[in-house]
């Protein structure tokens, strides 16, 4: 335990142990979340935990030739903004058909008349 | 041991705690504001991990782009005029239940992972400049631009089309109906 404190940075396990962190809480806002924004930064945790992860593992594991993990994390970050932007569009459309974005009152597919 | 843990720890208590807010802060925009923290925090962290070019990449796609857009939706939330959605009791517990067997599944595998590699103290490998694969360190932002114009290309023009696809997408949904 010492030992790893006091490598810090030049250690795998930390990173993983920060990933996993990030990725609980990610699973925490999702699960208790009601407002649709709310969750989403629930998922935008649990993307960046995973691209934490990726980097990480390619930093200390694969050859640095590779590059695996940036690339991949690479992926991740623009993956995560085209999410973010339909699901911002979503929001908007079912705060215009709802006029509020709690999601246990979206449970139809369109406003009751 | 150098003295980067002392820059080092700090970062990783800031990001821990800045999720933890985005999970549990009452408040949206306290959960906006906490997000952006733990963000900023992570792209810390690829600083640490010699990735220079996605923590500038982090900060300016996530902490400019979509910390920007999810404030934009923070605007359609009552959360933030006092009156907040509490969940159920049932979902507090099911929710913190799950969160903490995700946590200590996978913090436990990867210590597991550590100690079985026995290389728990991994130094970050540093290769010699005859190993490099062209004129450039590896890992470089030149390194990343040589993967993803050859053997990433393919994915890399996927994406592309995909971030047109998002963006015509995202303006068809949000198009008012009759137009």
């Amino acid at each position: 335990m010492i030992d790893l404190l006091l490598s810090g940075p030049e250690a795998l396990t930390p990173y993983l142990v920060v990933s996993a962190a990030l990725f609980a809480c990610g699973v925490l806002a999702c699960a208790t979340r009601r407002n649709a924004v709310g969750y989403l930064m629930g998922i935008e945790l649990m993307l960046n935990a995973a691209a934490l992860d990726f980097v990480a593992y390619g930093r200390f594991r694969t050859p640095l030739e590779a590059g695996q993990g940036q690339v991949f994390a690479l992926f991740v970050v623009v993956l995560a903004a085209a999410e973010a932007a339909v699901a911002l569009a979503l929001v908007y459309s079912v705060y215009r058909t709802f006029h509020d974005i709690d999601l246990e009152k979206t449970t139809t597919l369109g406003a009751r008349r | 041991m150098s003295l980067s843990i002392f820059a080092f720890w700090p970062l990783v208590a800031l990001v821990v705690a800045g999720a933890l807010c985005t999970a549990l802060a009452r408040n949206l925009i306290y959960a906006a504001m906490s997000l952006g923290v733990t963000l900023s925090g992570v792209a810390g962290l690829y600083f640490f991990l010699q990735a220079e070019f996605l923590a500038v990449a982090q900060l300016g796609v996530y902490v400019g782009g979509i910390l920007v857009l999810i404030l934009f939706g923070v605007m359609f939330s009552r959360d933030i005029l006092g009156k907040t959605l509490r969940p159920a009791r049932g979902t507090w517990f099911l929710g913190g239940l799950s969160a903490a067997l995700t946590f200590f599944v996978s913090a436990r595998v990867a210590l597991a992972v550590a100690a079985r590699r026995g290389d728990n103290a991994l130094e970050l490998r540093r290769s010699a400049p005859e190993s490099w694969p062209g004129n450039f360190a590896p890992d470089s932002p030149a390194h990343l631009g040589d993967l993803l114009s050859g053997p990433y290309l393919v994915p890399f023009l996927v994406v592309a089309m995909l971030l047109t696809v998002i963006l015509v997408g995202a303006l068809v949904l949000v198009r008012k109906e009759g137009e």
